[in-house]
């Protein structure tokens, strides 16, 4: 196909304010807008929007709209989070391999817990959650650590200095140590269904050694706060 | 012919302004303009047109007629335009006869640039003073707010054009954030006229494209077509209306052509988005590209089809949801002295 170029898409279009070189680029002009997929947004009555909503929407109506990726989709059964989990799963482009095995590890945390379901008495029967959704989005809370650690080298000595992470880096961590956990640390027999659900549901309980790995560098942190002015940002 | 005009040691030896001494007179522009206005007529002349109704289009026209030529580079080939277009914009020479220069910000090396600054400045010190005045007052500060998403500001190359000068990266994004500043305030609607001069109005899209209407085949079924891309696969999309869910490519079953949960989930995206699951049949034939690709063609082509089937407001929905626009992706090319795209060669120390 025809090599991409930045000056083919219209330069005299652009109004970026470019203060580095940027080393990555897209394919659209800067001028494109991300598309909003839901459909409950759309239904929403003008009255109801606030004064950024409002003005966010009178932008859209102007600007050109990226198109959808493949992943993502306005059905009920997308969500950006298993994505995004998916993806990190992922290894050398397998997306079908790891969306089956994604799929396969819901249906084992279902599993195990209808068997919990059946198996309490009655009046502990309402406390057990059986939905692998709700599961997943509470054990990824559980799991994601609220402050971080950063090497600061002063004098010639690294510092391990606490720093406050940004929403998507807590999310990437959690991730990222539950992915890492259940391909390491397990027997190498085990299907990663099921080491997967098996976290999960311990991190869903606060449990487990990805809360450990979380209460260590929260522990660190703390033991380190003595050096938290070197942070200059 | 050109020809420098005289000019003393002492300026040659300074680099005067952005590119070099002044190269053309105003008198040899002006001797250009003339000779292309006679021979402009002459060109009329020789093609039987009328002389006074002769448009710069027709002259293309009429040179590419006359003098053809094979070049692949379109800026090669013979052209007859007016001077102006040819001849880039020339600063005069800014000093006078002793050597001093005529601005007072000469020496800083971009006059213009500055001097821009300093007036938007005063502007915005003006506005300023105008608010406070309003406030002692008591009086109300308007808060019209300008149209911000029907206008941009204008682009580097644009001012550069105005000012004549090289501007850098890091002064336009100055001379930008001052703009911004100036029109964020309430009483800025006073200089509205100065700022108009640097902003420019964006075309609203969206009434570019035309929506077909709906065709009825034989049995009386309303149907429409629609052609999508994606990489290098390329579909077309029928859809029928009265059916009952039924998605046919390249003559078999989707089930059986799209394995995949997802390519599937894609193919039902711009249904399930309408809220038509039921109610459509589709009829596609794709080529080129691999499964995603093929199934994102096939997307954008039914997407395209249902826009006759539907209000002005869905089709708005649709295309802010991301459905109707191209995906310009495509794989990037390998470059020479590197392994691929991006990735280099492994680095070797010896």
């Amino acid at each position: 196909m025809a090599a991409p170029s930045a000056a083919g898409l219209g330069r005299r279009l652009r109004a970026w304010l470019p203060r580095i070189m940027p080393v990555r680029w897209s394919r659209y002009n800067p001028s494109y807008l991300e598309p909003e997929v839901k459909k409950e947004s759309y239904q929403k009555p003008l009255e109801e929007l606030t004064e950024e909503e409002r003005e966010q929407s009178e932008l859209k109506a102007v600007r050109p709209i990226k198109a959808a990726p493949p992943t993502l989709s306005s059905s009920v059964f997308s969500d950006p989070m298993i994505s995004k989990f998916t993806n990190m799963m992922m290894k050398s482009g397998n997306k079908v391999l790891a969306r089956s095995l994604m799929s396969q590890t819901l249906e084992a945390i279902k599993r195990k817990q209808l068997e919990k379901y059946h198996k309490a008495p009655e009046n502990e029967k309402e406390t057990i959650e059986c939905n692998p959704y709700i599961i997943f989005h509470q054990a990824l809370k559980n799991c994601q650590p609220i402050i971080g650690l950063s090497n600061i080298t002063r004098g010639g000595k690294t510092y391990q200095v606490p720093v406050p992470l940004t929403d998507n880096r807590k999310r990437f961590l959690a991730m990222k140590w539950l992915i890492t956990e259940c391909r390491e640390n397990k027997h190498r027999r085990t299907m990663m269904p099921e080491k997967l659900s098996q976290e999960l549901l311990l991190a869903f309980n606060n449990e487990g050694p990805v809360i450990k790995k979380k209460h260590v560098l929260h522990k660190m942190a703390e033991a380190n706060r003595a050096y938290a002015h070197f942070r200059w940002w | 012919t050109l020809r420098l005009i005289c000019t003393t040691t002492a300026v040659q030896r300074k680099n005067a302004g952005a590119s070099g001494p002044e190269k053309y007179t105003e008198a040899f522009i002006k001797k250009q303009i003339e000779e292309f206005n006679l021979g402009k007529r002459h060109l009329a002349n020789m093609m039987g047109e009328d002389p006074e109704t002769f448009t710069q289009e027709d002259i293309d026209r009429a040179i590419a007629y006359l003098f053809p030529s094979g070049l692949f580079d379109k800026q090669a080939r013979p052209m007859m335009k007016h001077p102006t277009e040819v001849f880039p914009e020339q600063r005069k020479i800014q000093w006078g006869e002793d050597g001093r220069p005529f601005h007072f910000l000469f020496y800083t090396g971009k006059q213009s640039y500055y001097s821009l600054m300093h007036e938007t400045y005063e502007k915005f010190l003006n506005v300023q003073k105008h608010q406070e005045q309003m406030i002692a007052q008591d009086l109300p500060l308007q808060k019209e707010k300008r149209n911000l998403a029907g206008s941009r500001w204008l682009t580097k190359i644009e001012l550069e054009e105005m000012l004549i000068e090289k501007l850098s990266d890091d002064d336009y994004s100055r001379f930008i954030q001052l703009l911004q500043k100036l029109v964020a305030l309430p009483c800025a609607d006073i200089e509205e006229n100065y700022i108009q001069k640097f902003s420019k109005e964006v075309p609203v899209q969206l009434q570019k494209v035309v929506i077909e209407p709906l065709q009825y085949d034989e049995r009386g079924v309303a149907f429409s077509t629609g052609e999508g891309k994606r990489k290098t696969a390329r579909a077309t999309a029928v859809v029928y209306d009265n059916g009952t869910g039924k998605i046919t490519v390249n003559g078999t079953d989707m089930l059986h052509y799209f394995p995949v949960l997802q390519d599937r989930e894609q193919l039902l995206f711009p249904f399930q988005f309408l809220g038509r699951i039921g109610k459509h049949d589709m009829v596609c034939t794709v080529s080129g590209g691999g499964r995603s690709a093929q199934a994102g063609a096939i997307r954008l082509a039914s997407a395209k089809a249902l826009r006759s089937f539907v209000t002005e407001k869905e089709v708005e929905f649709m295309r802010q949801a991301g459905l109707l626009t191209v995906d310009p992706r495509v794989k990037e090319r390998k470059k020479p002295g590197q392994e691929g795209p991006r990735r280099k060669f492994t680095w070797k120390k010896r």
